[in-house]
């Protein structure tokens, strides 16, 4: 259940899991912003850099390492892509600009995939429940939102042990065509459907039971409360968003505009 | 007034044809703990449903009568406000617990009545506090055990401060220990904070030494309801089906042969007192009375050819548990196997080696002189059936007989061959009647037989059931232990992982008991449930007989007696004198 390991958020009490969500999130949102304004090497390059203290502040390098391997194939796809595509629109050859620029694609995605494993990897559910409240999102939605994620553990759990039911009784999932191996399936999922559909039904009276929708003014055992340290993280932000904005519409190298690639 | 009123209750589920309760009347005053059963399908979840007005806000149907609980009628309260009040635990705990760490699981309730934070704060600790769980508050719910799961909902319940809490077979998924703990939690509950307790359970031999009320159901009618000791020593509750407990099925024995009890004992330890002072009587004249021989129990002296051979093998899984260490051992054809253990011994681990759903990391698996490192558990399967605990793990199929043919037609069976041994598996579960209904429609005990039948039908030689009594109810047990006795008189191997010593009791199975991923012990059950010293490493509590006779020793009974039926003979050739 390689595919469920990424919504395993770790659990840690680094300075990063503790900061304010929604700061959090401004935080990543600026990285993004600047990520996405920048088209050449250096300045990407300084992102990247820039996010790696917090990395090992957050405690995730073993987990972002894992990120950026999985992101690998789509590295070289972008990179290969660029390139090839470069060469033949501008007449079949290749200057060191190109390259450049492909490279620079590339950062940009390592980049963004780091900022979105940072936030998520060091928000528990729970926090991005009280940001989303705080953000008025209906509770409702909230709500099922946390269930989904409650969830993704018993549903694996149940799938592991219907396929081992199912296999006992001979089934045999990686024998046949593709269109074979896809009916086998069959025994898996119904299963796995009707146990949700009867775990609904228990769920919902389970939840009648602890009062769910009885005040309109629910009250949270948790409260999100900026800190200084949630303070100093947000001021900095702001300050790094105009001086990304400064950099992108000022700085004559970056140009307004138009990237500095002259093949462009 | 008592703290829940029932009167004339009458209930039928929509598009039901039968009611399912049909007309109770039941007063149950503030402090007492009661004990409700039943067989299977007797109308005790529908009561529950009823008390907490589930009955009629979330089901609909007819409801007739009426209940009060805590001076407030059902109908005109809905569940969420009666949730202040009278508090439902379910037998699933996974589907009940809603957050993703435990503290904040237990606030859910007082978040939903919007009670505010400082309130909440203090209610959480102490609901955390009386249930045993406040070293794992921060932790994340989906890592609880099973029984640490239990515990949770209680404390979530708990948190609301209900006056009254019904549980619906909350033990059933838990192993001995986790039950044990429960039951800790209940009384203190009920003694210290004269909390109503209403609780549906099969666990009698527990249950009875906790609760101060019993009421039997049956067809939707309270048939008997009284203390513990009346309640089962009568035989409108035998009548019923339902379980009886062991100490007051060996009183009940006893009486009939003439040795009469003025109150039916329910414990192993008013039993012993009880006899104590019998023999005293006899014994005041005379010294040392010979100590007879063991009775030795059955020992099987023809065994088979070995059918599986387990050598050194160890697994660890990928989340670094490591469920086996070293283990080594021999089932012989025809041989009546039993492991037990608490959970997380390793026993499941152990049995999905034997048809390859795992493959030994270290050591050898070898069945029916196969290896099973060599080949796909397809063609294991053919040899070793395995039964799930859950039959909603397996049953996907339109029909019983689609159902019961999958197997057979995923081994390649020839149609006719496929026809013929359906037939035959449908007659040997009882389940003709349903050949052409969907298996989602049967009950419990129908579904778990369907499934049973779905490996049954293509005739392995070793048949391993994982835990087949829970949720059964005595009258399913029975028929559960007969077709196993029929099975190896065919010379089939049944294996069973189980934690029902009073099942293993009537069996009589060879033993294998294990923790921590060790085999600590292995012989015939007289022996092993008789070791103190093994089962209590393995978490395993002896059963009710065993442990009469363990305290009766000093007078020359042997310790290793288990059943009943021999019990009450043992017992009855002794105190014959004295009664005369």
């Amino acid at each position: 259940m390689s595919l469920l390991e990424g919504l395993r958020f770790s659990r840690g009490t680094s300075p990063v899991h503790m900061l304010d969500p929604r700061v959090k999130f401004f935080m990543t949102l600026v990285i993004f912003v600047a990520a996405v304004m920048f088209m050449d090497l250096i300045p990407l390059l300084l992102i990247l850099l820039i996010q790696i203290p917090l990395v090992i502040a957050g405690e995730i390098e073993r987990e972002w390492v894992k990120t950026l391997r999985g992101g690998i194939f789509f590295s070289v796809v972008i990179f290969t892509t660029n390139l090839v595509s470069f060469y033949f629109f501008r007449g079949r050859h290749l200057t060191s600009d190109m390259v450049e620029f492909a490279l620079a694609l590339t950062l940009r995605f390592l980049v963004l995939i780091t900022s979105f494993s940072i936030f998520f990897l060091t928000t528990s559910p729970d926090k991005l429940s009280l940001a989303l409240e705080k953000a008025r999102i209906p509770y409702e939605l909230n709500f099922a939102f946390i269930t989904a994620i409650r969830f993704v553990p018993v549903l694996a759990e149940e799938a592991e042990s219907i396929m081992d039911a199912q296999r006992s009784r001979g089934l045999e999932l990686d024998r046949g065509n593709f269109l074979a191996r896809i009916r086998k399936y069959i025994p898996i999922l119904l299963p796995l459907i009707i146990n949700s559909i009867r775990r609904s039904l228990e769920l919902a009276e389970a939840m009648e039971s602890r009062a769910f929708g009885a005040s309109s003014s629910r009250t949270n055992l948790y409260e999100l409360e900026m800190g200084r340290r949630d303070l100093a993280v947000l001021i900095v932000s702001v300050l790094a968003l105009l001086a990304v904005l400064y950099a992108k519409f000022f700085m004559p190298p970056f140009g307004p505009l138009l990237p500095p690639y002259t093949f462009l | 007034m008592g703290i829940v009123e029932v009167r004339d209750l009458q209930y039928t589920y929509p598009n039901a044809s039968a009611p399912a309760l049909r007309g109770l009347d039941l007063t149950v005053e503030e402090g007492e703990f009661i004990l409700l059963t039943g067989p299977s399908g007797c109308g005790k979840t529908t009561f529950c449903r009823c008390l907490n007005g589930l009955i009629p806000h979330f089901y609909s149907g007819e409801l007739g009568g009426e209940v009060v609980v805590a001076g407030l009628s059902t109908r005109d309260h809905p569940t969420t406000e009666l949730a202040r009040h009278v508090g439902l635990i379910f037998q699933n705990p996974d589907n009940q617990i809603f957050a993703l760490t435990v503290e904040k699981d237990v606030a859910f309730g007082l978040e939903n009545l919007g009670v505010e934070k400082a309130r909440m704060r203090k209610a959480v600790d102490w609901a955390l506090g009386v249930t045993g769980i406040s070293d794992l508050r921060h932790r994340a719910t989906h890592e609880l055990s099973g029984g640490q799961k239990q515990r949770l909902a209680i404390a979530s319940i708990l948190a609301m401060r209900p006056r009254v809490i019904v549980l619906d077979e909350p033990t059933s998924f838990l192993d001995p220990v986790g039950a044990e703990r429960i039951f800790e939690v209940l009384d203190s509950l009920n003694r210290e904070y004269r909390m109503t307790i209403i609780l549906i359970e099969h666990r009698m031999d527990l249950a009875v030494r906790h609760v101060d009320r019993a009421i039997v159901f049956t067809g939707g009618k309270i048939v008997a309801d009284g203390p513990p000791y009346e309640v089962f020593a009568s035989e409108d509750t035998r009548l019923t089906g339902v379980g009886i407990p062991k100490i007051v099925e060996l009183s009940k024995l006893l009486s009939r042969r003439g040795i009469v009890f003025k109150e039916t004992p329910l414990t192993a330890d008013s039993f012993v007192e009880n006899i104590e002072t019998r023999i005293s009587r006899i014994e005041a004249g005379r010294r040392e009375r010979p100590v007879p021989a063991d009775v030795g129990g059955l020992i099987d002296e023809q065994r088979g050819r070995p059918i599986i051979e387990v050598a050194g093998v160890s697994y660890t899984y990928p989340s670094g548990v490591q469920a086996l260490r070293d283990v080594s051992l021999t089932i012989h054809q025809g041989e009546f196997v039993a492991i037990m253990g608490e959970n997380g011994a390793g026993k499941t681990t152990l049995v999905k080696h034997f048809n390859g759903l795992l493959k030994p990391q270290d050591g050898r698996v070898v069945v029916d002189g196969v290896d099973v490192s060599q080949v796909s558990v397809a063609s294991l399967s053919r040899n070793v059936g395995l039964v799930f605990q859950n039959p909603d793990d397996q049953l996907f199929s339109e029909n019983v007989e689609e159902e019961i043919s999958f197997a057979l037609r995923n081994f390649g069976f020839e149609s006719e061959v496929i026809e013929k041994r359906v037939e035959w598996a449908l007659n040997l579960l009882d389940l003709e009647r349903y050949r052409k209904s969907s298996p989602f429609i049967l009950s419990g005990g129908e579904r778990k037989r369907t499934a049973l039948a779905s490996v049954l039908a293509w005739d392995p030689e070793v048949v391993v059931l994982d835990e087949p009594t829970i949720g059964q109810d005595y009258a399913q047990k029975e028929r559960l232990r007969h077709f196993l006795m029929q099975l190896r008189t065919q010379g089939k191997t049944p294996i069973i992982v189980t934690h029902d010593v009073e099942f293993v009791a009537e069996c009589r199975p060879r033993i294998i008991l294990m923790a921590d991923g060790r085999i600590i012990s292995d012989g015939p059950t007289d022996r092993i449930m008789t070791d103190m010293d093994a089962l209590k490493r393995a978490s395993v509590s002896p059963p009710e007989v065993t442990k009469v006779f363990s305290k009766l020793s000093r007078y020359g009974f042997p310790p290793n007696v288990v059943e009943v039926e021999e019990a009450a003979d043992m017992l009855y050739r002794r105190l014959r004198e004295v009664e005369r």
